[in-house]
């Protein structure tokens, strides 16, 4: 009887030890958030990272096939959270290309917009225009580049891994169009050139 | 009703308390606009992306039934589209500007007759567009094309949407019903589709709340325009026309956050084509300032017009700051100005030393039926543009108004210059009997065209207009 005693008082302690605490840190969080309500969540939305891109111009009414050329490129957006679904902001994607012939920076400056079709899920789909800034020293007439502008569109998708969480991380598939118009080389006046530019790659997201 | 809106409006002021801001930072169940309001669709993503799917598939069978070999499309077409990215294309000035925005606002449709926000059925637009530039025909995917599906179709797909819930009778049973139905499917497919597919069609139902305007004006004229041009005053020969004239909610008043509570609509038919004009000004944001005497707000536009003088077209952002000033209690001044950015223009254009457009060749393109292989006679290129309206308004009517408007553009596709285009107009309109009246408008288009050839070339044209009609206002 005394043992049986013995062992139900060291159960009860046992589970007194066990539970007590939590029960104590039940009772403590109604208090915790009655005095520290939580902070309404940031509008703030970050996307730093980098991809590997793949670009070709091309005049539309040339003869040559132009080449496809491969280089890294870096994507930055400042940004602001509508809601769950829809981000807004403005993003600079850079890439510079050397080839044998020369150097070609491209920076698109583009407001663009990103959607999350499932608010709790990690798909998502971005479009936007701006501006690209080309600088060419490819058949350029002198040591200086040749600068053109050019209208920008960007699409894409990809997958943003903790979509609830400040911090995640993304993939993402794009497709950027620079539409130049005419560029001169030391050659000649190219007519109706366009620049593509399709990236695979991986970014750092704050919300 | 007044039960109902106090309901939806404590759902939308709790939906955006602190609280539910804290909330924000975990993943919560998608909101499904049908259980704030009994005429609302349920909300699905998937059907929307389905349905997108499916309005490109009718378009591409329509395509392969007509014979256009662009139809043809294959997985080996689908991998060189991809392959070889965007460019500009060659099509007809109206496919384009009209054809495309409209099949845009099908897509934009697909999201809102799934209880997709205006925002969210953007996207949905631009996926549908994307997705048929790639994989809908075998020509390459058109840069031009992308940008005016989709500016376009959420313009003129919004615009479609809020006038099928104008026309759809939700209180109204039997075949009056089924009329109002037919009626907004017509305007609105895939809104109209739903309805029926759901049994929602015959359902007796209030509208949902933020699809009724806070006013309704609109003034129809038909009559006679004379147009001429810098050779010759006006032609003899008049030109009948029909315009319409619609002013949903108004754009110059109140706070808004919703997209689209209040746009104007003009339509013209006749007087120089069989459709020549199409202008959709929509407001995304409204704010007022001093008590309401001065209005900021930001709009998107849609543009189009084609007659036998001039085309023009364009997708554009405006920031606009408005206000009114009242005479008397019968009588007031409404002005309008705005300046933004053109994302893509268009404008009918001849290379120089060209001084009237070829007729077209009567012979079949080498390529096939529907390839466009050009000429083009119009450019396309990015720009801004600024105007402003003023309207004289007695006893709820507009007598007088005035409008400017003006676009620059830089051509990036086509002939290589500079376009400045600038239209004012002015309308003067007496009363006749009930909603009656009769009204005379003078119009002054002026283009200037900086070509960048090695002389600096500049060319002028302008096309003076004269018109006289018979109106009708409706409230």
């Amino acid at each position: 009887m005394e043992r049986k005693v013995r062992g139900f008082v060291t159960v009860a302690a046992f589970l007194a030890a066990v539970l007590m605490p939590a029960a104590g840190l039940a009772q403590e969080a109604p208090a915790t958030r009655d005095t520290q309500p939580a902070a309404p969540a940031s509008r703030l939305w970050l996307v730093a990272g980098g991809a590997s891109t793949t670009m070709r111009g091309a005049c539309q009414t040339c003869e040559e096939d132009t080449p496809y050329r491969h280089s890294g490129s870096v994507l930055g957006t400042l940004g602001y959270r509508v809601d769950q679904r829809m981000d807004v902001g403005a993003e600079v994607f850079w890439v510079p290309a050397e080839t044998a012939s020369g150097r070609i920076r491209t920076t698109h400056v583009d407001a663009v917009a990103q959607f999350r079709p499932w608010a709790s899920q990690g798909f998502f789909l971005k479009g936007g225009a701006g501006m690209a800034f080309v600088r060419n020293w490819v058949d350029a007439v002198g040591p200086d580049a040749l600068n053109s502008k050019a209208l920008s569109v960007v699409i894409g998708g990809g997958w943003h891994f903790r979509p609830a969480s400040r911090l995640g991380l993304e993939l993402f598939a794009s497709q950027h169009a620079a539409a130049i118009g005419d560029i001169k080389t030391a050659d000649a006046d190219v007519p109706d050139v366009m620049g593509n530019f399709w990236s695979i790659g991986a970014a750092i997201v704050i919300r | 009703m007044p039960i109902r809106i106090l309901a939806l409006t404590a759902a939308v002021l709790l939906s955006q308390s602190p609280g539910a801001s804290a909330q924000n930072a975990t993943p919560s169940p998608d909101p499904d606009p049908s259980t704030l309001c009994a005429a609302c669709p349920k909300r699905s993503v998937g059907r929307a992306i389905f349905q997108t799917t499916m309005v490109n598939v009718f378009y591409e069978m329509a395509n392969l039934v007509r014979g256009q070999v662009t139809a043809r499309i294959t997985p080996k077409t689908w991998w060189n589209n991809m392959e070889n990215g965007w460019v500009w294309d060659l099509d007809d000035f109206v496919v384009n500007q009209v054809g495309h925005p409209y099949q845009g606002s099908n897509y934009f449709n697909s999201g809102r007759a799934n209880g997709l926000s205006f925002y969210e059925s953007a996207a949905v637009a631009a996926f549908g567009s994307s997705t048929w530039e790639y994989f809908g025909e075998t020509n390459k995917p058109s840069l031009n094309d992308f940008i005016n599906t989709t500016l376009g179709g959420i313009a003129l797909g919004e615009m479609f949407h809020r006038a099928g819930w104008l026309v759809r009778n939700t209180h109204a049973t039997g075949k009056g019903r089924l009329w109002s139905e037919i009626g907004a499917m017509a305007l609105d497919p895939v809104t109209g589709y739903n309805r029926f597919r759901t049994g929602d069609a015959s359902r007796v139902t209030d509208k949902p709340p933020d699809l009724v305007p806070a006013s309704l004006d609109s003034l129809v004229s038909a009559g006679v325009l004379w147009r001429g041009s810098q050779s010759s005053a006006f032609t003899a020969k008049g030109q009948p026309f029909l315009e319409v004239d619609a002013l949903y909610g108004d754009t110059n008043t109140g706070r808004s956050r919703t997209p689209y509570d209040a746009f104007s609509v003009r339509l013209r038919f006749g007087g120089g084509s069989g459709f020549s004009e199409a202008r959709v000004r929509g407001r995304l944001l409204g704010q007022p300032f001093k008590n309401g005497s001065v209005h900021v707000s930001v709009l998107q536009s849609y543009d189009f017009q084609n007659n036998d003088a001039y085309s023009t077209g364009a997708q554009s952002f405006d920031a606009a700051l408005g206000g009114m000033h009242t005479f008397s209690s019968n009588t007031s001044l409404h002005v309008l100005g705005w300046a933004g950015l053109t994302v893509l223009g268009a404008v009918d254009s001849l290379p120089l030393g060209v001084d009237e457009r070829p007729d077209e060749p009567e012979t079949p393109p080498s390529g096939g039926q529907g390839v466009s292989e050009g000429p083009r006679f119009y450019d396309y290129g990015p720009g801004s543009d600024f105007g402003g309206v003023a309207r004289l308004v007695r006893k709820g009517r507009t007598i007088a108004g005035f409008m400017y408007e003006g676009r620059q553009l830089y051509s990036l596709d086509g002939v290589r210059a500079n376009h400045l285009l600038q239209r004012m107009r002015v309308d003067a309109l007496v009363p006749l009997r009930g909603p009656l009246g009769i009204g005379t408008s003078a119009e002054f288009f002026h283009r200037r065209s900086y070509y960048q050839d090695e002389a600096h070339t500049i060319k002028t044209y302008h096309y003076p207009q004269l018109r006289a009609y018979l109106a009708w206002s409706g409230k």
